[in-house]
């Protein structure tokens, strides 16, 4: 090959890259740095930062904001977790329906829509996932950033040959230690991850919550699926709002038992080491089943795959999977109800502890008008109502 | 069209586009790169530069782990450090071959075990090995399936077998149980294999090997070889015994504080930016190779191709799935390495528990297969470094050709692992 010739290939191969990177690279910045509007619902009373219950996550990107609604009478606490796994979106729009929409009579509810905010930041490699998804609504839309399952490498890295859980010392996959929901009850002198699970740990403390509730989406070929996870102090109250939800909410929940020796898992750790009661909700998303067929924006907001419809024919699944799928709607529907019933029967069994909470959708109310619906528009907001995620 | 069709048809267009870039001489690793971009095409996704640059980033880690290792390696080799050691073994063990294969046995398992990482097992001790190996009259195409085997068997052992891991949090199931299910096949497939593949009665000619062998420095002792590793050791250990106050410093940090301190005990003078770059040049078809596959996944993903594939393997029925775990296992590591896991691992592991075998030793049993993959294309990982650091001059199909046996032997083992999952349910102790 000649000289002049290979260097004409080089060149073209040096520019093509450089083209390549600069695309990308603004796609990256733009998801990175996409600002998600929070219009505030009337019932919101404080907005806090995570670092202002524990400061060592001061300045970084997981210094998430805390959503405070108080009613006017003294009750309960109940805590929403939301974007523990930003792969999940509908565990995060869930929180966004609650702190756009609710307004809370009794007791306090405390919400946080990006718990592991540094995970809404990346896209998984290898998972080409789109970097954002729209939700529609009658002005237009808004726009959500997708995220993974484990903090960003750009806020944590390098990960450990293998990751050692604190306190329990179980050895778990190396990149779990930058997975939120691996790595409760955290430590303050930790990685980033582990300091997050510290700040949450401190806040339920600190604001004595009655009862905290983890908001996630699973694979269908996931065992743990449909279900409420409840530490052993829930579990009686998980099993009456499973029952009374499938009886009463038009779809059917289920009821598992935390395993004591899984360790790192909210549903675990929040309940061994702080008073409150732990449960975890998971709802069905094909779009991370590992026989999805294309990965893109209308799976992940529709949850309608043919193979995975497949997979569920051959008995591989663990839910239901038909050509309707799983629309985003159902999901976040589901999680509001099963909220919103597990509040209730928690106040009536404790009525000094009752928390009322009044204008959030049920599911069947998400279904016919759409997620969107419940989304208000920042153009048309007081800018004073308007926080960022 | 059906999605399937669809599917398939950009499936074909990728194999074609592969098969005819190859034809026409083009590189393993821009076959694939041309092949995911004929993919991302024919599947309507235009070219994404997004999904083709984080593609290409997939594997950032495994690739720093590659440079730093052979740093170090290749920093002990100028220093005269691994003609020291092969001296010294051979002048020690030239007697007893059966203590000598248990040692080399050890030597291997452990660097892999320990990382998860079958190249940290060939990059740390295989290249020293193979000399010796080579001085006891194996030919190099041997040595290098026993490295092969060994380092692939070495990722597997616990306590640190990612594919057991990953597989494990994708069902939901502690890492707990692995210990003895994973140790003691590959263990015993580990002496199996470097027996059946090293063992001859002819003697060790001390005399010529060390006529042969470069003389180390006079200035070259123990110290200076082993303390590098003693520092890599250290750090290693450390993360393990303390690790919620020993800082996480990462695979590629620890070789390179071994490098630096194999630079700085050296008895002879080093060109640390010649070593560097002769180290990178040396690598840089396997960080090729790892870029492209990166991307290629993520293509397949992007166009439901991978989906497609993983939905075919797992829908055969049951007894087709066991009789070809040998086959499907190893090409699914061959294409997507440590993510054939989750995408093959997580939904066998949940048919293998569906249908009432222990998902423990199955998945081990499993783990012990996925590794053979290693050797084969498109990636070939493992395989074609242990090719290099062998510095085998004989065509790559010479090392597949010696470890059609043991791997044969580990493909049965494997699937009976599998099969009598339940039986062996004791191993876990649980």
């Amino acid at each position: 090959m000649s000289v002049k010739w290979l260097f004409i290939r080089k060149g073209i191969s040096a520019i093509s890259g450089l083209i390549l990177l600069v695309f990308a690279g603004v796609s990256f910045y733009k998801s990175r740095h996409l600002k998600e509007p929070v219009v505030l619902s009337p019932g919101v009373s404080q907005v806090k930062k995570l670092s202002e219950y524990f400061t060592g996550i001061k300045g970084t990107i997981n210094d998430s904001n805390v959503y405070i609604l108080e009613g006017e009478k003294p009750g309960g606490t109940i805590l929403l977790i939301g974007g523990t796994h930003p792969e999940e979106p509908a565990a995060r729009l869930t929180t966004w329906i609650f702190t756009e929409n609710a307004v809370v009579e009794q007791g306090k509810l405390i919400v946080i829509n990006s718990a592991n905010r540094s995970a809404s930041t990346v896209t998984r490699l290898g998972g080409a996932y789109p970097p954002d998804f729209t939700i529609p609504t009658s002005w237009g839309g808004q726009k959500f950033r997708m995220g993974d399952r484990w903090s960003n490498p750009l806020d944590q890295w390098p990960d450990p040959e293998v990751y050692i859980h604190y306190p329990s010392r179980q050895e778990l996959a190396y990149v779990d230690i930058r997975n939120l929901n691996r790595t409760f009850p955290g430590r303050p002198n930790g990685t980033l991850t582990e300091k997050t699970c510290y700040a949450l740990t401190q806040l339920i403390r600190k604001e004595k919550v009655d009862i905290v509730i983890d908001l996630h989406e699973a694979e269908l070929q996931y065992p743990v699926i449909s279900t409420i996870v409840a530490h052993q102090n829930g579990l009686d109250l998980a099993a009456l709002a499973s029952m009374i939800i499938s009886g009463t909410e038009g779809f059917n929940i289920g009821v598992e038992y935390s395993p004591p020796a899984l360790h790192g898992l909210s549903h675990r750790e929040i309940g061994d080491h702080t008073d409150a009661i732990s449960l975890l909700l998971e709802a069905p998303e094909p779009f991370l089943d590992a026989t999805r067929g294309r990965t893109d924006r209308a799976l992940l907001l529709e949850g309608k795959d043919e193979f995975v419809v497949k997979a569920g024919r051959h008995g591989l699944l663990f839910e239901k999977m038909d050509e309707n799928g799983w629309p985003i709607d159902v999901r976040i529907g589901r999680h509001c109800s099963t909220i919103l019933q597990i509040i209730e029967l928690w106040s009536e069994e404790k009525p000094d502890k009752t928390v009322k909470v009044r204008e959030v959708p049920r599911y069947t109310d998400v279904i016919e008008k759409g997620t969107g619906y419940f989304l208000r528009n920042p153009a048309k907001a007081d800018p004073k109502k308007i926080y960022y995620e | 069209m059906s999605i399937f069709a669809s599917t398939q048809i950009i499936l074909a267009v990728m194999v074609v586009t592969y098969i005819i870039t190859k034809a026409l001489k083009v590189s393993t690793e821009l076959s694939m790169f041309a092949a995911a971009i004929a993919g991302a095409l024919a599947g309507g996704a235009g070219i994404p530069a997004r999904h083709i640059v984080e593609g290409a980033f997939t594997y950032l880690d495994i690739i720093l782990i590659f440079i730093t290792a052979t740093l170090f390696m290749n920093i002990l080799k100028e220093s005269g450090g691994v003609a020291y050691v092969i001296r010294g073994i051979l002048r020690k063990f030239h007697r007893n071959k059966v203590v000598l294969f248990v040692l080399i046995t050890f030597l291997l398992l452990i660097p892999g075990a320990l990382t998860g990482a079958g190249s940290v097992t060939v990059l740390i001790t295989g290249s020293m090995i193979a000399v010796v190996l080579g001085y006891m009259g194996i030919s190099k195409p041997k040595t290098a399936a026993i490295i092969f085997i060994l380092a692939g068997l070495s990722a597997a052992a616990p306590p640190v077998s990612l594919w057991a891991m990953i597989t494990a949090a994708g069902v939901n199931m502690p890492y707990v149980g692995f210990f003895l299910p994973l140790l003691i096949p590959c263990l015993l497939l580990s002496l199996l294999t470097i027996f059946i593949l090293g063992w001859s009665k002819k003697p060790v000619n001390l005399k010529k090997a060390l006529e042969e062998l470069p003389e180390a420095s006079p200035k070259m002792n123990w110290l200076r070889v082993f303390l590098p590793f003693l520092v890599f050791l250290l750090l290693v250990l450390a993360g393990r015994i303390w690790p919620h106050s020993f800082p996480v410093i990462g695979l590629p940090l620890m070789f390179m504080a071994a490098a630096s301190v194999s630079l700085l005990l050296s008895p002879v003078r080093l060109n640390f930016l010649k070593i560097s770059r002769e180290t990178v040049h040396q690598l840089l078809p396997l960080i090729g190779t790892l870029t492209c596959v990166g991307i290629l996944v993520q293509i397949m993903t992007l166009t439901g191709v991978r989906g497609l594939i993983a939905i075919t393997i797992v829908t055969l029925p049951l007894i087709v799935v066991l009789l070809t775990l040998f086959l499907v296992l190893p090409v699914s590591e061959a294409v997507l390495m440590w993510g054939a896991a989750p995408v093959l691992g997580v939904p066998l592991v949940l048919l293998f528990n569906t249908i009432g075998l222990n998902p423990i030793i199955a998945l081990a049993g499993m783990s012990v297969i996925w590794p053979l993959g290693d050797a084969l294309p498109p990636t070939a990982i493992i395989g074609r470094l242990t090719h290099t650091a062998v510095e085998m001059r004989e065509p790559y199909s010479r090392l597949l050709k010696y470890c059609l046996i043991p791997g044969a032997i580990i493909m049965i083992v494997g699937t009976l692992m599998v099969v009598f999952s339940k039986k062996l349910a004791f191993l876990t102790l649980l």
